[in-house]
């Protein structure tokens, strides 16, 4: 199955055991409002870790019925994310979300050797964009966790996404990985990474996908664009997941399909043992929701 | 745009290599008739006929020098510009690294001594405001500090011959703080230091700033970032063609975006669009560039 719109993720939810969403430091404006929506909804089952008498007053002034929802006090933030974090790895909850606190406090916790939740690969973020100007969704990592990227962690963002799609239902999913020109150039680094990557998967050495590269923007998503330069590919014009060079190309492609193309996003950190909802203050109230669902439906 | 450029006195001779190339030749076509431009189409003889037969365009419209060969094709563009009987070149049915070869051409190409070839695009956006200038698209891979000053120089020129007296320049980055992970920050900073100092003119420069802190009104408020582009940038100017080329792109695919663009660091405008390019892309270049020709 291929996603036509992010509203399919519901489908994928609604047919397995309802997911435990552990909201880590709670007592925060910003992600409450899409918890208890997603709640509502049946997508997920939250557990509010935070300063209790916080959380009830968010809930208060904007008159969100909380009757029977779980509310764990613990007014400290860091003991907060600490008791969240061990509620995942003792598999009482199955998708970790960010809540009144720094990335980094959670990441530290979520890296603790002990009890944390690490799993051997790197973490990355994957995001999903529906574009009414694109035939379906299309997903797009790493945007805003790994700076620079080296080969071997393009590997592991490569996996962490294609087992996400997977999951999703895809099968055998299109990734395209991005340069700035569709011909391999030896002043651009990306470039060269992109050949490699082909070449390993072509060798089975990255597997459950098909990788092609580099492959420009325009030959990515546009099957027209790709045949007037002569590409002959499986992915171009119909890619499921486009691989960025590094942040700060993605970092822009992210924003330029958000603003200046409206579109819909959803995103999760991938590559711990559960899928991770981190929403900054600029996400919009849907796309906080949305990237529940995803976290949801991904955390199978 | 197109109603400044009609506004213009003055015809500009633009001069096409391998224009036997269908869009190209249409473009130009509709520029000559709107009486702002005249067609020098240099190239394959047989086929640049051939060309206008199949579009129903009359040749005589445009004058037509027959050459053998791609490169002779750019080399004669060229050579026109620098004897002034054309004021601007455009590239046609040839690669760009044959064309661009014949501009940089330390004796007989265009380049201005010691100046760096940037590409400055102008996009209109459905969901932007205004025209929105990009730089560079198409040259530079990693630009140094002073290939940056100089991308910064060439688009603000354009801006402000769009009639934008003080135009507001973002230096785009992942995000707005100077950090020592992404050094291209460490030149942005420096940049604002000289712009502040005076050096490019009358504008307003600040970066880093993300996409959102430069193009969305609601995003300073909502970041506590201060910003005086503060979401209203007339021009982006970025750190890597790997970053502004999906960029632009997406705009073009996903957005609704129609581009235009051309060439700076040479003595005359130049024109260079990928081949697969629709006629009205090519159209608003010509138009784009007459302009520039004439200031």
């Amino acid at each position: 199955m291929v996603l036509k719109s992010l509203s399919d993720l519901r489908k994928i939810v609604a047919g397995g055991p309802m997911r435990k969403l552990v909201l880590a430091a709670a007592q925060d404006q910003h992600s409450l409002g899409a918890v208890i929506r997603a709640w509502k909804d049946n997508i997920i089952e939250p557990i509010l870790i935070g300063d209790k008498e916080g959380i009830q007053n968010i809930c208060a002034s904007n008159n969100y019925d909380i009757e029977g929802l779980r509310i764990i006090h613990e007014p400290d933030m860091d003991m907060a994310v600490e008791m969240s974090v061990k509620m995942v790895s003792n598999k009482q909850a199955d998708v970790l979300m960010k809540g009144k606190i720094g990335t980094s406090t959670l990441l530290k916790h979520v890296l603790n050797k002990e009890w944390g939740l690490r799993t051997g690969s790197l973490l990355s973020h994957f995001a999903l964009f529906e574009v009414d100007t694109y035939h379906k969704v299309i997903a797009v990592t790493d945007v805003a966790m790994n700076i620079a990227p080296t080969l071997k962690d393009k590997i592991s963002i490569i996996n962490n996404s294609v087992s996400c799609l997977i999951k999703l239902g895809y099968v055998m999913p299109k990734v395209a990985v991005l340069g700035a020109v569709e011909m391999v150039n030896e002043s651009m680094e990306a470039t060269l990474d992109a050949a490699l990557l082909s070449k390993m998967n072509q060798r089975d050495q990255i597997k459950n996908c098909i990788i092609d590269g580099p492959l420009a923007f325009d030959n990515a998503v546009s099957l027209e664009s790709a045949q007037h330069k002569g590409i002959r590919s499986e992915v171009a014009g119909d890619t499921d997941l486009l691989l960025m060079p590094d942040i700060e190309v993605g970092n822009v492609l992210y924003k330029s399909l958000v603003f200046f193309a409206k579109a819909k996003v959803a995103a999760v950190i991938l590559g711990a043992r559960v899928p991770i909802v981190l929403t900054s203050r600029s996400d919009s109230e849907q796309a906080k929701y949305d990237s529940i669902l995803l976290s949801a439906a991904a955390s199978k | 745009m197109v109603e400044k450029v009609l506004s213009c006195k003055k015809k500009q001779k633009i001069a096409v290599a391998s224009a036997q190339d269908d869009n190209t030749i249409s473009a130009i076509y509709r520029a000559v008739n709107e009486g702002f431009a005249e067609g020098i189409l240099v190239g394959d003889l047989s086929s640049i006929n051939e060309t206008c037969r199949k579009k129903d365009i009359d040749p005589s419209r445009f004058s037509i020098i027959g050459t053998e060969s791609d490169t002779e094709a750019a080399r004669l563009a060229v050579h026109l510009a620098k004897t002034g009987e054309a004021d601007i070149i455009m590239k046609g049915l040839v690669g760009t690294d044959i064309f661009l070869r014949a501009v940089i051409d330390k004796e007989k190409g265009l380049l201005i001594p010691g100046a760096a070839l940037a590409y400055v695009g102008a996009v209109e956006i459905p969901s932007y405001h205004k025209l929105l200038f990009l730089t560079d698209l198409a040259v530079i891979p990693f630009p140094d500090m002073n290939q940056k000053i100089q991308m910064a120089e060439y688009s603000l020129e354009i801006a402000r011959t769009f009639g934008i007296e003080k135009p507001k320049i973002a230096l785009v980055g992942a995000s707005e703080k100077v950090s020592p992970h992404f050094p291209n920050t460490a030149d942005y900073a420096q940049m604002c230091k000289m712009a502040a100092e005076g050096k490019f003119g009358d504008c307003i420069m600040d970066g880093p700033l993300d996409l959102f802190l430069a193009c969305d009104k609601h995003s300073p408020e909502i970041k506590g970032v201060r910003t005086p582009v503060n979401g209203d940038a007339d021009i982006l100017l970025f750190p890597s063609l790997e970053s502004s080329n999906p960029f632009y792109k997406s705009l073009m695919l996903f957005a609704g975006g129609e581009i235009a663009g051309l060439i700076r660091g040479t003595t005359k405008p130049v024109i260079v669009m990928s081949r697969s390019e629709s006629e009205k892309s090519k159209y608003y270049c010509i138009a784009m560039s007459c302009l520039m020709a004439q200031n």
